[in-house]
């Protein structure tokens, strides 16, 4: 049972580390999601009992830890809301540069970068011409 | 107790109001500087608490102790508590002077002032999840504001990259829970010390990870020069002076107290990368021209000390850590909100932080250097390396101070006096930090003694 979920939440990091390294940013928000996932399977699976639901009362049976599905609780909302977050930024983000490919975003910031340089560049030509 | 609540609620509570309101109104700006004033007051009561009487703890909801969420504040938390919400009072304060553009920047200042007092005051490291998850989130928005392409496009850099390293603090979580049983941070201490190493190791490392990505170290720096530079001067002194110091903070946390034999065995992989962002931050500000991105790249460098202080270790290595942070944040949050100003004392206040930055005394950054010398004195080439990274840094400030001060190249109406004002109060708290460190130095030393105990 320890290898599947070790397995399941590998491949779902895996996949999701894979998807945020793509230029379509849709696939990048899929990316944070799977892993936001994974997380949430290493939570329930590091709990340290298994056994029946742990609704009061309790059964005679042993119960599965409450404390693991708590915490995997908080931590699926805090995903979904960070998830949304993140879907509304790239919906700008498209909105503003009229395109999902990150390398355009990357672009503007090289075109700001070069236009600074290309400033420089002219000062300092009008101080070594003063110079002279 | 009471105070420990309080600093929690206020801005809590404040921050959910303000959220609702229009932050583009003079008053509501305001709002939220009385509540962040409120919030540091209460913080400084705490911390006089905590000083003279020792740790404080309360237990949430009235659950027995060990059942429910611990809150505590000892030496450490409240240290970086209430330098955090300073930097936060200074940006607000500025910011508001200057004419908010955008409805929810107060708001989320406030709600970030909470989420960085929870994760500094929690006993429990779910909790610290959550609150960190909290300003994380509240940064991610304001690394929008201003709302123009670049903003965004470096706010989508920064949500995307910060995300995984949350996530991955996550995992070393569930990792920490299943082989100790417990979330509790002096319960987990004590307990690791017999975890099975490979394991432990494991977990330390996906807490490094997410706090490395945090503070921006050399190897996970690549997001930060992009956000700094896009982001506005008090958004860029929010985040380098408030939210950085997690990074720090957590480092010093689960490193110091729960991780202790981990740290010492990374001792010099930790001196290594830090010494490797030291050089990196010092190379690539110096080829920098605008005093944004010189700062971006400096804070790469000045992180790297606290990495190679925490690497070194012991009493003298972790306050060392402690003062250079808050030295270092303190710095950064003077020198990123004269970024854009002009006016009489701009420079003068420049020059106390660029001194500040490059250690030179009279300013603060020289006790921060001096402690830092302490403690690496027994190993000759890390000293070489901090000359190496002082001389480097003073050779960037400089650079642009001239740039910007001397050619005239900053342009744009003349700042206020207020603004100006208040840039100088905060220029002056670095000097007199400097003149009279005896204060500050006890601080980090006894805020040092909290991990050297826990470490037994």
């Amino acid at each position: 049972m320890k290898l599947a979920f070790a397995l399941a939440a590998a491949t779902l990091f895996g996949t999701g580390a894979y998807l945020l390294l793509h230029r379509d940013l849709v696939r990048v928000v899929l990316g944070v999601v799977l892993v936001s996932q994974s997380a949430v399977l290493t939570l329930i699976a590091s709990g340290l009992t298994r056994g029946a639901a742990p609704i009061y009362p309790l059964s005679e049976r042993d119960v599965s830890d409450p404390l693991s599905q708590a915490m995997a609780l908080t931590a699926i909302v805090i995903g979904l809301a960070v998830t949304s977050l993140l879907l509304v930024l790239v919906l700008r983000v498209v909105q503003a540069f009229e395109s999902r490919d990150i390398d355009e975003v990357a672009e503007e910031e090289a075109e700001h970068d070069a236009v600074l340089e290309r400033r420089h560049a002219r000062e300092h030509e009008d101080e070594e011409a003063a110079a002279r | 107790m009471t105070a420990l609540a309080l600093a929690l609620v206020i801005p809590w509570a404040a921050g959910s109001v303000l959220a609702l309101l229009d932050g583009r109104r003079r008053l509501v700006g305001w709002l939220a500087v009385a509540v962040l004033a409120a919030n540091l007051a209460a913080l400084v009561v705490l911390a006089a608490q905590v000083l003279s009487e020792g740790q404080v703890a309360a237990t949430t909801g009235d659950w027995p102790a060990g059942v429910g969420i611990t809150l505590r504040a000892d030496a450490l938390g409240v240290l970086f508590a209430v330098l955090s919400s300073l930097a936060l009072l200074a940006a607000a304060v500025h910011e508001v002077l200057d004419g908010v553009r955008e409805r929810a920047f107060p708001g989320l200042v406030v709600l970030l002032a909470t989420g960085l007092n929870g994760v500094f005051l929690t006993g429990d490291v779910f909790d610290f999840y959550v609150f960190f998850e909290l300003s994380m989130t509240a940064a991610y928005i304001l690394a929008t504001y201003g709302g123009t392409r670049r903003e965004l496009g470096a706010a989508l850099v920064f949500t995307a990259v910060n995300l995984l390293g949350t996530f991955i603090f996550l995992l070393s979580v569930a990792g920490l829970y299943h082989v100790t049983g417990t979330l509790d941070m002096a319960q987990a201490a004590v307990r690791l010390a017999d975890v099975d190493p490979n394991a432990a190791i494991l977990i330390a490392v996906g807490f490094f990870g997410a706090f490395s990505v945090k503070l921006g170290l050399f190897p996970f720096h690549f997001w930060l020069p992009t956000v700094y530079t896009g982001a506005r001067p008090a958004v860029a002194a929010i985040l380098s002076g408030g939210l950085a110091n997690i990074g720090a903070y957590g480092l010093l946390r689960f490193g110091g107290e729960l991780l202790p034999g981990e740290l010492a065995l990374a001792s010099t992989a930790l001196i290594v990368i830090g010494s490797a962002s030291i050089l990196y931050g010092g190379v690539l500000a110096i080829s920098r021209r605008t005093s944004s991105e010189m700062l971006a790249y400096s804070a790469i460098g000045q992180v790297g000390y606290v990495l190679v202080a925490i690497g070194v270790g012991g009493h003298v290595g972790f306050a060392a850590a402690i003062l250079y942070s808050i030295v270092n944040a303190l710095n950064k949050t003077l020198l990123f909100l004269t970024v854009g100003m002009r006016g009489a004392l701009v420079g003068a206040m420049f020059v106390l932080g660029a001194l500040s930055v490059a250690g030179v005394p009279p300013a603060a950054g020289f006790i921060g250097k001096l402690e830092l010398f302490r403690a690496a004195v027994e190993s000759p080439a890390v000293l070489v390396l901090f000359l190496v990274g002082s001389a480097l840094s003073f050779v960037y400030v400089f650079q642009i101070y001239q740039f910007d001060f001397w050619r005239g190249e900053r342009s744009g109406p003349l700042s206020g006096w207020p603004q100006q004002s208040l840039v100088a109060v905060i220029a002056l708290v670095v000097l007199a930090m400097g003149l009279w460190p005896e204060p500050l130095l006890a601080l980090s030393h006894d805020a040092a003694d909290v991990l050297a105990r826990a470490a037994g």
